[in-house]
């Protein structure tokens, strides 16, 4: 029987949900993650000036990208019986409502330690016009024994 | 920029304080950062409604969160919530005063690892504090540096962030 780990191969692709970006989404996230800054509620606060950066009106959390790929991570490890151990993201453009973003990742590379077996990812997420919203990199572990979790 | 009116929303917990605005002149500024200095925080009761409230913002209906029978099976032997549950986390375990409220700040990236997972009905603690302060391109950055605990002292995440503070 094929082991899960052996099955994953440097390159393989991860593709996550899409994801459509309301100002009712918004407002959930406000609502899930207790974070009421008016970034994310007050249009008239939005229209001013943010130094160098003018944003119009309201943008969704940062975040919401974050867990966004988390969930995409965790999904894709725990069905080859991993675990999902790290996310680093920047966040290069913001999203308004009616934007739709998806996240992918790519296996970039698989490494065995002492202890364990580990995958290290590239992630981003792009909004529906192929713009580059978030970026960065993951790791995943997939242990001899999760029963140890 | 013209101050605008704060904004009240309905609280998902009624105590905690939706309008950013009521407490910003308390809050630090960027000046008064000190790296090294921990934050205040508070202890938090993470609930399974508070979880799937969380869950269903990203659309992540993983029967790992929802239902108690797939859990019970699973490698964690019950339901847990998923590990980007410290984006709640640092809202709930720090008091109206921090500086991470502070209306405008920008996120502008941050980095988490995971060791255990949260569970329902965990005592959670967070220790925290500003670890950096910079200007890069005549923005006032800040690092923050966070370990959430449960009540077993275990590490469940650890994690840390650039902001981009309010001039």
């Amino acid at each position: 029987m094929t082991d899960a780990w052996d099955a994953i191969a440097e390159g393989e692709a991860v593709r996550g949900e899409p994801f459509a970006v309301t100002r009712e989404t918004i407002r959930a996230f406000c609502d899930a993650s207790l974070d009421y800054n008016p970034l994310h509620l007050d249009d008239d606060y939005m229209k001013g000036s943010f130094g160098k950066t003018q944003f119009g009106g309201i943008i969704m959390h940062g975040m919401t990208n974050f867990g966004l790929i988390s969930r995409m991570l965790t999904d894709w490890t725990y069905a080859r019986g991993g675990q999902h151990r790290r996310l680093e993201t920047r966040w290069k453009a913001p999203v308004r409502p009616g934007d739709t973003i998806t996240p992918t990742a790519r296996v970039t590379r698989k490494l065995e330690t002492v202890k364990g077996r580990w995958a290290t990812l590239e992630v981003e997420v792009r909004n529906q016009r192929g713009e580059l919203i978030a970026q960065g990199e993951a790791m995943a572990e997939f242990p001899k024994d999760l029963a140890a979790v | 920029m013209s101050q605008p009116t704060g904004t009240t929303a309905p609280a998902r917990e009624p105590s905690f304080e939706t309008d950013f605005w009521k407490d910003a002149a308390a809050r630090k500024t960027w000046d008064d950062l000190v790296p090294g200095e921990p934050r205040r925080t508070l202890p938090y009761r993470l609930t399974l409604e508070a979880i799937h409230g969380y869950c269903r913002a990203v659309g992540d209906m993983h029967p790992l969160y929802f239902d108690e029978d797939y859990a019970r099976r699973s490698p964690y032997g019950g339901l847990i919530a998923p590990p980007s549950i410290h984006i709640l986390l640092m809202f709930s375990c720090t008091p109206p005063d921090d500086w991470m409220r502070s209306p405008g700040t920008i996120n502008a990236g941050q980095c988490w690892t995971y060791h255990r997972p949260a569970r329902p009905g965990d005592l959670i603690r967070l220790e925290a504090r500003c670890l950096d302060k910079f200007i890069r391109k005549d923005r006032l950055f800040a690092v923050h540096d966070n370990v959430f605990f449960n009540e077993r002292d275990e590490v469940i995440c650890a994690g840390r962030g650039q902001t981009i503070r309010p001039m």
